[in-house]
Parts: C-alpha cells; structure tokens; sequence
C-alpha cells in the first residue's frame, strides 16, 4: 500500500513540476519568416525583388490578357462573347477584370514600396543595393503607368502598406501619377545596369523604354522621342532578323528583347498554347486580316497584285507569321477551313508552333511573354519624332528598319507630316499585332469611337458581333464598383 | 453431406446436453407469478432475469410468468421499461408477485458532465443527452451525423460521400466568424469524430451554456460535445452481441436536366440570340441530329443517369463485454463498406476499441482504453472544375458516353464556353485517389482515494493521425465519331500521368490530473462536490507530399514509376494549451442547488503578453417541488428552475496569426532558372487575444403525472465579443488580405423547448418527444463596418450590424418585363434589357437600378431547428421514427444547374418548359439567356433566385422485433432482433433542384448527394 502512496505522490509531483513552466506555451514557426526577422540577409533581400518580378506572371500583365485585351481592338474578337467590354456593354459591375487589374497592380506597388522603405536594413555592398532599388523603381513605375493606361488617376501611395493610412486616400490625379512614374523612371536609369549575365530583370534600357511609352501615351513628344533615343544609343540591341523567330521559344531573350516575363516548365507556365489554338476567347478578324499591305507596300484595294481569288497571296510576309489562315501549312499540314471555327483565322504568333513540322498540342507553354522590344522602341520614336519635327531623316530611318527586316519596301518617300503619321500608325498596328499594345494606341489617338463602333467580320464577311463605343465615356475603364464601396473615397470615372 | 448431418447430429446433441445440465444439473423448481403496476394493473411484456445468467421469461398478455429455475439462492431481476426493476431472491418461494412502481431510476440517472457525472435532478446547467438506445441500429456512417435530434443543435449532413460525410455541428447557433465548431472530447481527450464507430458510444452529453461547459474555458465558446464509449460492467457475465446490417443506397434527389440534345440545341440558340450573339449549332446540324439515329453521332445522353446509382453498404460490429468482481472489460471491433452511389467512390472502415479497467482496492484503480480505426476511401482524383460532381451537372446531352467501339466519345458540335469535353465518366472510372487514415488512440488513468475521500485521478492520452492521399491523374482520350482516327487528349492540372502522395501526420498529447471531493448529507442537509485540476495539451501537425510526371501509361501509379519533374513540400507546426480549472457544488437538501467553474487557460496561438485567461461561471438551481406547499400538487412530480451565467473562450485561429508573416513562396524565372521570391501578402495584429463568449441561461424542467410528461425549457442569450476575423481593406492598400483582429460582436438569443411523453396502453408502450430551437442571430459590432461577400456577379452575402451574420444582400426582383412599354417605364436597368427579363426594384428611386439598390433579403442560418421522436412497442414488435427540420433559411445556388445554360452547360427540364417566351408570358423564369457569357442582366445576384431551403425531413424509420423464447435461451442467445431500417425516405421541402440538407453558403449544386438508405439487420446478444 506504501508503494502505491509513494508512486502516486510521484506522480503528482512530476505532474505539478511539468505544470510550472510557462515556456510549455513558446511555439515558433518552421517554416514561415515575420517581419522582426526579415530584412536580415542579402539573400532575404533579393528573394523580395524577385517577389515584386512574381507579380508580373500575374495574367493581368503578361499570358493571357494581352490576347484579351486584344478583343477590345478591331484586330480580333471573343466568340464566347465573355465580356461585356468588348462590345461596350460594360458597367462598373458586370467586368471582374477591371477590378483584377486595380488590385494587381496594387499588389506590385505594395511589395515595391514595402522593399523601398525596408532595404536599407540589410547589410550589403552599395553597388548591389542600389541596383536593387533601381529594379524596385522601375517595377513600381510600371505598376503605375498600368493604372494609368486604363483608369486614369490612382491613389499614389509611395510607402509601404499601412491600413490605417491608406485605405480611404482618394485617387490622385493622372498627371500627379505620371509624373512620379517619370520620377521613379529617371532614378532608376541611373541605378540600372545596361545588362546582366542571365536576363530577365530591369536593365537601364528597359526603364528608358518605358519611360519613352508612358511619354508617348501622354501625347508628349519631344520629351517620348528622346527617351527613345537614348535607347537607340545605348547600342544595347538591335532588331532580331526573323519576325517569326522573334517570338519562338528557341529564340527567347534575343537581342530584340528588351524586358519581358519569364516562364519555365515545368514550375511556372501558361496555357497560350491551348487557349489559342482552341480560340477560347480569342479570333483574328476580317479587318485585322484586311489591314495587312501587299508585298509591294500598297494595300489591297489599291495594290494591282492582290487576287480575290487567292487573298493571302504576296502580302505582307507579316501576315502570314502573325495569322493562321486556311489552306496554307501549319504544324506540318494544310490547315482545313472549319479548323478555326470563330473567324476561319487562327493566331500564331506566341504560339510554340511551326509551319512545316507537326507537333502535338503543348500544354502548358513556356514561352516568354514580351513586354518592351526594340521594334516598338523604333516605333515610338518615329512616331513621336514626326509629332515633334516633322518626317526627317531620322524618321525614315526607324520606319525602314522595321520595313528591310521583313523585306517589305521601304516608306514612300516626301510624305507630310499627317501622311507619316497615317504610315506609322498603320506600322503600329500591323507589327505589334496581337502583342496587347493595340487597345491603348486606338484609345490614345482618340479612334477608337469610329474603330470599335460597328460589326466584326468572319473570314466569309459575315457579321459575327456587333460593337459599341461611348466616346464621352469608353476612353476610361470604369472603377469597379466593389473597389468603390472598399473606399468610398474613391470617385468614378465621368459616364459610369 | 452424410458426414455434415453426422457431425451437426453429434454437435447438436452435445450442445443440449451442456445446456440441460446448466439447467437441469441442480435441483430445479418453477416459480410463477404476477407482475404489476403502480396502478395494480397486470404489465405485459415485463422481463423477468435470474442474476447472472441469460435465463429468463417474459409476462404474458395478464402480467402471468413462469420460470424453471435451479436453485433457491437464485435472485430474480423483475423489470420494465418506465418502471425500474426489482431484485427478489426467490428462497422459499413458488409464487412471486411483483408491484413494479414508477421510474425511480429517474432520480439516480445520471449525466456525464465535464470531468466527471453528476446527477441529473442536481443539473443546474444545462446539457442534453443521447444514449446508446438512440442511436441503436442506425446506419449512421460518421458520427456527427448521431447528434442530430438534440435540442438547440443544428446539425447538417451536406455530403452523402463515403468516408467524407461529415456533418456539421452548431449548438444554440452561429457564435463567431471563424471555426464554429464544437469541442469535442471522447473519453475525456479531444477527438475527431468521424474516426468514432458510432458502435462504441455509450453517451453523448452535449453542455450548451456557460455553467457546464465553462470547465473546458478556451475551447468551450461553441459549446462541448462529451462522448463515452463503452465499457463492461462488474460482475457480470461475458455478453457477446453481434450487430449487422445490409443495405441499399440511392441519391435522395437528383436534378432533372434536358437530355433531348434537339431541344438543347434549339434552346441555346435561342438564349444566344436574346444576348445579340450569332446562333451556335446551325439549323442544318439541327436537322442533321433530328434525322440521325446513329446513338454514336446524335447522343441523347443523361448524364446524372450514367454517374448515379443504387449501391449497397455493410456494416457489422461485434461486442464482447463483461467483468469480475475487479476487473470489466469490452472489445469491440467493427467493419462498414460503403460503396458511393456516385460512381468511383467507395469507403471501408476498420474499427477496435477496448476498455479494461482494474480495481486493485476500495482505493486504487486504473484503466486503459485503447481505440483505433482505419478508413481506405477512393473517390476520382480530379476536381474543382473537372471534378466528376461539376462534369456531372456541365456535360450536355450531345456528348457521348461510350461509343459502339467501347472507346469515350466526343461531341463533333462545336459549343461556345464548352469546346473541352471533361468526360465526367472517364474521369470518374480512369483516375486514381486513394486515401487511407488511421487513428489510434491510447488512454490511461489511474484513480486513487486519497485520505479525507479526496480522488485523485490522472489520465494520459496520445492520439495519433496518420493519412496517406494517394492520387494519380489519367492520360484520358475520346474520340469525335465524325473523326474517329484522332483522339483528343482531355488536359486536367496537375498535369496528365502525374502522381502526387500527401501524408498528414497529427500526435496530441494530453495529461490532466484532478482532486475530486465529493461529501453528502453532511449534518443530513448538506451536499458539497468540490474539483481541482490541472491539464497539458500538445498539438503537434505536420506533413509531407511528394510529386512526379512522367509515367509511361495509365497502369503504374506509384512514385518511382514516374521519370521527370519531381516537386516536394512538407511543413510542421505545434501548438499547445495549458490550463487551471476547478468547480464546487453545494447543495441544501437537494432543494437548493448552486455551482460554480472556473478555468484558467493559456495558449501558444497569441503573443506572450496576451495568452492567458479566466472563464468564469456561476449556476444556481431551485428545485421548487421539494418546498412543502408543493407537496399537494402531486400533478407534478419535479419542478426546477436553473439559472447561470459564464464565460468562455475560443482560440481556433491559425497559428502565428499575431506577427507579420513573409509568405516565401512568392518565386518567379529569372535568367532562366527558378528563383525564390517572397512579399507579405497578409497585415497582423500584435494584439490578438481570445474571443469571449458569455453565455445567460434561464430554464425550468418540469415532470408531470408520473413522470409521464417531461417539459424542459430554457432561453438563452449568448453574445460573443473580440470575434477574431480577417477584415476586407481596400485593394489599394498593396492589395494585401487584411489583419485577423479581435473586433466584431455577435449575440445569439433563442429558447428550446422540448417536450416528452412515455405511456402504457395495454400491451403498447409509446414514448414520443419533440424539441424546437428558436435562434435569433445578431451582429452586434462591426465597428461600423460593413463585410460584403462577393461572387462573379457582385454581392451576394453581407456582415452588417443590426442583422444575422451572412445575410443575403441582394437586389429585389418583381418579377418579369412583359412588354417594351415596361421596359421603357422602369428605371434604367441595363440597354439590354427586354421583355422577359427580370424587373429589379429600384429601393433608393434615383432611376437606375444600381449597387445602391441592394439590401438585405435572406438568411442563411435557420429560425429555428426541430425535431420529433416516436417509439412504439408492442409484444416484441418496436418501431421508431425520428423527423428533423429545419425551418426558415433560405439558399442562392448558382452555377451550373442552378441556372440555364451557365458557360455552356446545360438546362433543367424544369426551366425548358418554364421560361418566358412572347407566347408563354405567364411563365416562371426569365427568357432564355447566357448567365456567365452574356449581359449578366439576369444572373444580377437577386431575390429571383433566392430560394426557401426549410425542410422537415423523415431521417430514420426503424422497425424490429425482438425473438425471445426459451429455445433461444437454450443456446445461450439472450435475444435476436432482426429490424428494417429506412433513413432520409421522406423529405418535405419547397426546394426541389438538390437535397435541402446542404452547404447553404456554397455556390452551386455540385456537392455529393446524401442518400436515401434502407437496411436489413439484426442483433445478436449471447
């Protein structure tokens, strides 16, 4: 009986001395860092770059919605008819995208704000720290000039993300926005390198591009056509000699390329590949089609060499590497006439595919989704030198660049200043077709009312949608009504 | 077969010898008799047991028995349902006449409460009971579903799938935002239900307010569900009863959808011609399908047909128990096999769980309870949108099951939102998920009186998770008829011929050790119970997955038959709760009744300054018919009043929750290699502490005419305040998820009401009872927030002050457009709008319908839940039936199904020959349209599609009859019970498209249907 007395005291006294130690509830974590010990290390550092670079995969700014985007061009269309903005049936409640593309952007510019108020922390060597800064610069310019693009003004929140100051700031107006993303630009050309071992981050070149957009898109062009010069001067990058290999997965990162977002297979891909071959949500049009000049740079209805007969016939080699048509070879055989059923057209540029070899269908693609390339550079600056100037020399000179690398003929020569811009805008439009560039050109020049007013055609000329645009109000992408009722300081865009 | 009859022959005849000499080996007498009432009349049907043995008799139609029995030291055990039991020893007697009285046991049951039982007349909280009887022979399959019929829980089975057809658990209400969830405890240690065989319990107490559950402090707020399993008893002889059932299942409801592809056609081309788009199938493939007939080319497929069935389930469990004078034990072990009447899916369950316990002395005893079970589950290992539940409700009636050839087949139409066929069939019989978990628990106390009759009693528990999810994704192809040479390969993600494992694996570990003191009828007034105690919890999670591409085919599917792109992950956490707690009882003649509990809790979940806590309770009853000037009212038998009033918490957030956290999985391609990326994509709160719930309880239970009527009733205010919940901020702060913060209240008020009556008419015994639960849900403090939640179309559910927590928040319909004229009339809807479509009101009258015109207009939590019971009992026949309901709630189901034609899916028969049309103005539904690719005007979150989803539903119908006769004592069987059994075979409910009993806040219908299931078992009892 004593035995059992002694071991249950025992018992009860190692019970109470287990009992007496609070440090029984310390529990840390495995697997999860927190703010009191991050911004440690170099490597924490550079991990949260790469988080702000994570954020352009997202489908807002590179796979997928730049063909979306597209749909809201006369160049292509939706069958599905997925989306009410396409045909102007938009309101502040019935597009997703347009709220995906605010909060997107605003989570790039937390995380850059977030690593520009913190770097400082972290023990490194200067030359590095300040090149990071110059890449979190150039990403939080980029952030912003997206808001700008589609809704105009924004709140500018340069700090890190405080909910208790942040959350009811009204929007900014889009000339402040602007100009803090010329501000961000311009530091970080003189923190960026001119290149790198391995591509893929910011280079000097990439914030001097997209310094020379953001200038254009605001209609000013001297200031536009010198950013896009000093690009032109870096000698950094030249025009790649194939059209068609310049979006091939075994040409990525060419010379041509001057920023774009990575994919890799199998950790981080997209389904291009398959959306457009299966035309889910996207179809080039008759118009797009028709847009394209003959091979003798006149186009169709003035051209003595275009057939009725067989269309597609000495045209712009362009067409041919941008569109799919029927009855020519593709992926090792003559494509058939209902294979793209939406239009007859199929798209091909971002594909994986080529003409002559047959492939099965990739599933997910790892192709590289181009942001800012030279041809757009070269683009840019005829288009803003001749705004500025007038057609020079140096005009011609970007214009025939574009035309030699795919043997198209040189522009005419004495044109005024109208008929260049009518050159350059047409250039626009048929060298960066389906590269989600379009939509902004047709708004910033102000035809989108005629453009995306009226009836898209099939490859037979039949009707397949019909469009409308409100001049006083389609300019803008309305501000969704849920982000509204988030901060009611917020004002809509006029017309919603 | 000469040597089988030999064999029975000898075998038989052995038997009976052994028998006859147990019965006839000693000097044998009959004794006879007459079994009475209270009221002197005779009771048929009383048993009549000689202690000890299985030998015994029942009355006759006139109360008369007769029984052989072997000695006169027997003892006779009289007994009947309602009225006790009666020992006699028979010495010298022959003729033994028994007054059987009313159920004095009711004074002595007693009731299992926190760490410990107390007497149910001594009960000043308040707790409701189930015992095994309840749920005997129920084909219940996961154990929460056994709560259902219990006043104030709302309990809602929303799957039907083998293996994963929990229930869900809600007691007096929806208290918080995050987990609601009860505490669950068996044994004393915290347990998942579903690896409980519904077998093995003994009792379910479930404490609803603070006085009872605020020992369990931290973990109590959503109300504490206590389980026992079960357990021999001494001295009594080993009992072997074997229970088992077979059974049929099918779907309770499915929905009805077009499968005439013609009349699918015709009417897709008529919604995308009410959206302004081009016509999908031309008229000449509509012809072409009218006058084919080739099943290959022109199906007419009805896929909820293909993917439902009939299918059986089995259950068998085998019970030894008994005991000596210091030792009881029991065994059980259990077997269900369940085949899903979705096809694909099926479940085992493999179920021990022993309890031994040794009484050394009047002083010291000790137990073990050592309990395991083991789930192997499959189910299709695809989902979310290629899952076999959507494919179900998605696949239209042009695709083709099985062409002639017996490959899949597809669709050679071309359809707008549907030009992947996901083969729901394939996926469902092609693809691979396997899931085997088990759990096993061990559970040891030791009990000593100390000196001065203080217990002392500690009890250690480890009980440990494992599960193993294995799943293999398919290379899947079908074939389009028209080009029967190129097979289509359906694309799902994960990719194709890849393989992933989980492993989950969970270790608790509890010790907790109390002093109990327990003293009555000191100074012959006096009752005290006073209770110390003090526990340690551990939680420790972790798991480990692993992923490879690459196989060769669809017929090895373990990891290393795989050859590329190998992906692993794997993580751990801990968490731990350390708590004080006691509770003191007195009581004053057992008239007037006070308690009091505490608990002092700490917890690992919240930074050092902020993790311990009180809770508090205080509980005092009176019960009033013990006062002399009640004493003439012999109408009633027990009236008590209780009253109390306490605090709990609730810890069940995420852990880490108070510190900013660097999510690092943020990584990206750069120079072409992957490379680690990380951001904060969440804000915190430092300050984070417990949710406090207080709970006010006022209630009688009052017993009438011997007991004959039972009435309990109690109101109840339950507020919750610091409610931990992540609140939305704007996007433009970074567009980061927004900081879990203790800030919102929410109150819960409601009565109960529950009612039983138990008669004897004759030889018919009834018991019939209901209960009814009314709950008033209210927000309190949103700090002058409002919470919305959102779907595709905008709006759907709100958190608003001054309402119930997820409300709807809808626009209000009135109806359909009739004309232009309307049209035209009515505020600005949208430029599309026509007649036929829906008319929305335009609350705040600016002329235009917009977000401004939404408002309040449903509930997801019900008024009130209810429940009725029966039990009849007629010479060996019994028959019982339980209804469950659940009243006012309503449900928004959208998606598939729910509407017509939703990104290319189908439409319900329903809405084919509902719609508005110009000929057919009257109808139901809006004109034809596309609710995902369209306008969207009538998809707009509304009333329109805001349906009633109350429903009063026939759960079980058992009935069964009891074989006892004396041949059957002959081979030691104490009793034989063959039953039917019928679960969810009648529901009423306004809401027909899918199982009232569902997910309310889910989006669409695709969730797995519960069954209607009939069962043929019995008992067997040696």
């Amino acid at each position: 009986m004593k035995n059992y007395i002694k071991f249950i005291i025992m018992l009860m006294i190692s019970g109470s001395v287990f009992s007496c130690s609070d440090r029984f509830l310390d529990t840390i974590s495995t697997d999860q860092y927190n703010e009191a010990n991050w911004w440690q290390t170099e490597a924490q550092a550079i991990s949260s770059i790469n988080g702000i670079y994570a954020v352009l995969r997202n489908s807002q700014f590179s796979a997928i919605q730049q063909l979306r985007e597209e749909n809201l061009t006369p160049n292509s269309y939706s069958m599905g008819g997925d989306s009410p903005l396409d045909v102007g049936a938009h309101n502040p409640g019935n597009v997703t995208r347009v709220r995906d593309k605010w909060n997107a952007c605003y989570t790039g510019i937390g995380r850059a704000n977030d690593f520009l108020d913190n770097l400082d922390k972290v023990p490194m060597e200067a030359d590095l720290k300040n090149r990071l800064k110059g890449e979190a610069f150039f990403l939080r310019a980029f952030f912003y000039s997206n808001l700008v693009s589609y809704f105009g003004g924004a709140p500018l929140i340069l700090e890190a993300p405080d909910f208790a100051n942040h959350r009811d700031l009204p929007r900014n107006s889009r000339n402040e926005v602007v100009s803090q993303v010329l501000d961000d630009l311009d530091n970080a050309v003189s923190l960026l390198p001119l290149s790198y071992s391995a591509p893929g981050r910011a280079t000097q070149g990439a914030a001097l591009a997209l310094k020379s957009r953001v200038l254009l898109y605001e209609s000013r062009w001297p200031e536009a056509a010198k950013a896009a010069k000093e690009v032109m001067d870096l000698q950094q990058y030249s025009l790649f000699p194939d059209y068609r290999g310049l979006f091939l997965l075994e040409n990525e990162n060419n010379e041509e390329v001057i920023f774009d977002v990575q994919y890799k297979t199998p950790e981080f891909t997209h389904g291009l590949d398959v959306i457009i071959e299966l035309q889910i949500n996207v179809a080039p049009t008759k118009d797009m089609v028709d847009s394209y000049l003959m091979s003798d740079g006149l186009s169709i209805s003035e051209s003595p060499l275009f057939d009725p007969q067989s269309p597609y016939e000495n045209r712009d080699p362009r067409l041919h590497q941008t569109v799919v048509i029927p009855e020519y070879m593709y992926r090792g055989g003559i494509v058939s006439d209902s294979k793209y059923f939406s239009t007859g057209y199929g798209y091909k540029k971002y594909t994986t595919y080529k003409d002559d070899i047959a492939q099965p269908s990739l599933l997910q693609s790892e192709i590289n989704i181009i942001l800012l390339r030279y041809g757009d550079v070269l683009l840019m600056f005829a288009e803003a030198q001749n705004e500025a100037s007038g057609p020079d020399q140096s005009v011609y000179e970007a214009m025939n660049s574009i035309r030699s690398r795919v043997n198209m003929p040189e522009m005419p020569l004495d044109l005024s200043k109208d008929q260049m811009r009518e050159v350059i805008r047409h250039e626009r439009r048929i060298e960066l077709a389906l590269e989600g560039l379009y939509l902004h050109d047709i708004r910033r020049w102000e035809i989108a009312e005629e453009a995306m007013n009226g009836t898209v055609l099939n490859s037979k000329g039949e009707v397949v949608q019909v469009r409308s645009f409100n001049p006083d109000r389609d300019y803008l992408w309305p501000i969704h009504e849920i982000t509204i009722q988030e901060n009611p300081a917020l004002e809509q865009n006029p017309g919603y | 077969m000469y040597y089988f009859t030999k064999y029975f022959i000898i075998i038989y005849f052995n038997v009976l010898m052994v028998v006859s000499g147990q019965v006839f080996g000693q000097a044998n007498k009959t004794i006879s008799g007459n079994v009475s009432g209270p009221g002197g009349e005779s009771i048929p049907g009383a048993t009549i047991v000689v202690k000890g043995t299985t030998t015994g008799t029942a009355t006759d139609l006139y109360g008369n028995y007769s029984l052989i029995v072997s000695g006169s030291d027997e003892i006779l055990i009289f007994s009947f349902v309602g009225m006790g039991s009666e020992e006699i020893e028979i010495g010298n007697q022959s003729i033994i006449n028994v007054s059987l009285t009313n159920d004095g046991a009711d004074l002595d049951e007693v009731v299992v409460i926190g760490y410990g039982t107390q007497r149910k007349v001594t009960l000043t909280g308040s707790v409701a009971t189930v015992d095994s009887e309840f749920l005997k022979d129920r084909p219940i399959t996961n154990s929460t579903q056994a709560l259902q019929g219990l006043n104030g829980i709302y309990v809602n089975q929303s799957s039907g799938q083998p293996g994963a057809d929990g229930a869900s658990i809600r007691i007096r209400g929806v208290g918080t935002l995050g987990d609601n969830n009860p505490l669950v405890l068996v044994d004393g240690i915290e347990f998942n239900l579903r690896d409980i065989n519904p077998n093995d319990i003994e009792t379910i107490s479930v404490l609803k307010d603070a006085a009872s559950a605020a020992i369990y402090g931290n973990r109590a707020a959503n109300g504490v569900v206590l389980i026992t399993t079960k357990r021999g008893e001494r001295s009594e002889k080993m009992n072997i009863s074997l229970n088992s059932y077979f059974g049929l299942q099918r779907a309770t409801f499915l929905p009805k959808m077009v499968s005439n592809s013609v009349d699918y056609m015709i009417a897709r081309n008529q919604a995308a011609a009410n959206e302004g788009q081009s016509v999908v199938y031309s008229e000449e493939d509509i012809e072409e399908y009218r006058n084919g007939s080739d099943p290959d080319l022109y199906p007419n497929t009805n896929w909820y047909d293909i993917l439902f069935s009939t299918a059986p389930i089995q259950d068998h469990n085998l019970r030894l128990s008994g005991g000596s004078e210091n030792v009881t034990y029991s065994m059980s072990l259990g077997y269900l096999d369940q085949k899903g009447i979705l096809v694909g899916t099926d479940s085992k369950r493999y179920s021990i769980n022993t309890n031994v316990t040794y009484r050394y002395s009047d002083k010291l005893q000790f137990g073990t309870i050592i309990s395991g079970s083991f789930w192997d589950r499959n189910q299709s290992s695809v989902d979310i949108d290629d899952a076999v539940l959507t494919g179900a409700g998605r696949s239209l009636p042009i695709h083709p099951n099985i062409l002639s050839d017996g490959r899949y087949g597809d669709t050679w139409l071309v359809t707008p939102g549907h030009n992947v066929f996901r083969h729901p069939l394939a996926v469902a019989t092609e693809s691979m998920q396997n899931n085997k978990s088990k759990r096993a628990m061990i559970n040891m106390f030791v009990e000593y009186t100390l000196p001065f009759e203080i217990k002392y009693k500690a009890t250690f528990a480890v009980n440990n998770y494992d599960d193993y999810n294995h799943r293999f994704i398919p290379e899947i192809f079908i074939y389009n008829p028209k080009q029967p040479d190129i097979p289509k390969t359906l694309r799902f993600d994960p990719p194709n011929r890849s393989v992933q494992k989980i492993n989950n694996n969970n270790i608790d570990q509890s010790f907790f050790q109390t002093l109990n003191w327990d003293k009555r009828d000191i100074a012959g007034k006096h009752s005290l119970n006073m209770l110390l105690g003090f526990s340690r919890e551990s939680f420790y999670r972790s798991n480990f997955d692993g992923y490879i591409e690459g196989f060769l085919g669809n017929e090895l599917t373990e990891l290393n038959a795989g050859t590329i792109n190998q992906l692993v992950g794997g993580t751990s956490n801990e968490s731990k709760l350390m708590s004080y707690f006691g509770r003191a009882n007195y009581s004053y003649k057992d008239k007037y009744l006070l308690e009091t509990n505490f608990r002092y809790d700490g917890s690992s979940r919240f930074a050092e300054e902020n993790r311990w806590s009180f809770f508090p309770s205080f509980s005092a009853a009176w019960r009033i018919k013990e006062e002399s000037f009640m004493n003439n009212l012999s109408v009633i038998d027990d009236l008590k009043f209780r009253g109390s009033w306490g605090q709990l918490g609730n810890q069940n957030i995420g852990l880490f929750n108070f510190v900013s956290n660097i999510n690092i999985n943020q990584g990206t391609i750069l120079g072409n290699r992957v490379v680690p990326g990380s951001a904060i994509t969440a804000l915190s709160d430092p300050n984070i502490s417990w949710e406090k719930t207080t709970i006010t309880n006022l209630g009688f239970d009052l017993s009438l005419w011997a007991n004959k009527l039972d009435i309990t009733v109690d109101f109840f205010n339950k507020v919750t305040t610091d409610i931990l919940t992540r609140i939305n901020i704007p996007a433009q702060v970074g567009n980061l998820a927004g900081p879990i913060t203790n800030l919102y209240g929410m109150s819960n008020k409601g009565v109960e009401i529950s009612a039983n009556h138990k008669n004897t008419f004759g030889g018919l015994n009834l018991r019939i009872g209901g209960n009814i639960a009314f709950v008033n849900n209210n927000i309190d403090y949103l700090s002058g927030d409002v919470q919305y939640t959102t779907n595709m179309f905008g709006n759907i559910r709100v958190i608003k002050e001054g309402h119930p927590v997820n409300s709807w928040y809808l626009y209000e319909a009135e109806g359909l457009f009739q004309s232009e004229e309307e049209v035209n009339n009515h505020a600005f809807q949208h430029a599309a709008t026509a007649p036929g479509d829906i008319k929305f009101r335009d609350l705040n009258e600016d002329g235009k319908t917009d977000i401004q015109d939404m408002a309040i207009k449903g509930r997801t939590l019900p008024k009130a839940t209810y429940a009725i019971n029966l039990n009849l009992e007629y010479k060996g026949f019994d028959l019982s039936a339980f209804f469950q309901g659940v009243y006012n709630i309503d449900i928004y189901p959208f998606h598939n199904v729910a509407f017509p034609l939703f990104n290319g899916a189908g439409l319900t028969k329903d809405y084919l020959e509902n719609h508005w049309t110009p000929e057919n103005t009257d109808a139901k539904y809006p004109r034809l349209f596309l609710p995902k690719r369209g306008t969207l005007i009538n998809s707009t979150n509304s009333t329109f599609w805001l349906q009633d989803a109350s429903y009063l539903r026939l759960k079980n119908l058992q009935i069964g009859y009891t074989f006892q006769s004396e041949l059957l004592s002959r081979v030691n069987i104490s009793q034989f019970r063959p039953y039917i059994n019928g679960q969810n075979l009648l529901t009423f409910s306004k809401w027909t498209l899918t199982d009232p009993e569902k997910n309310i806040l889910g989006q669409d219908i695709g969730d797995y249907p519960n069954a209607v299931m009939v069962t043929l078992g019995f008992n067997l009892t040696f």
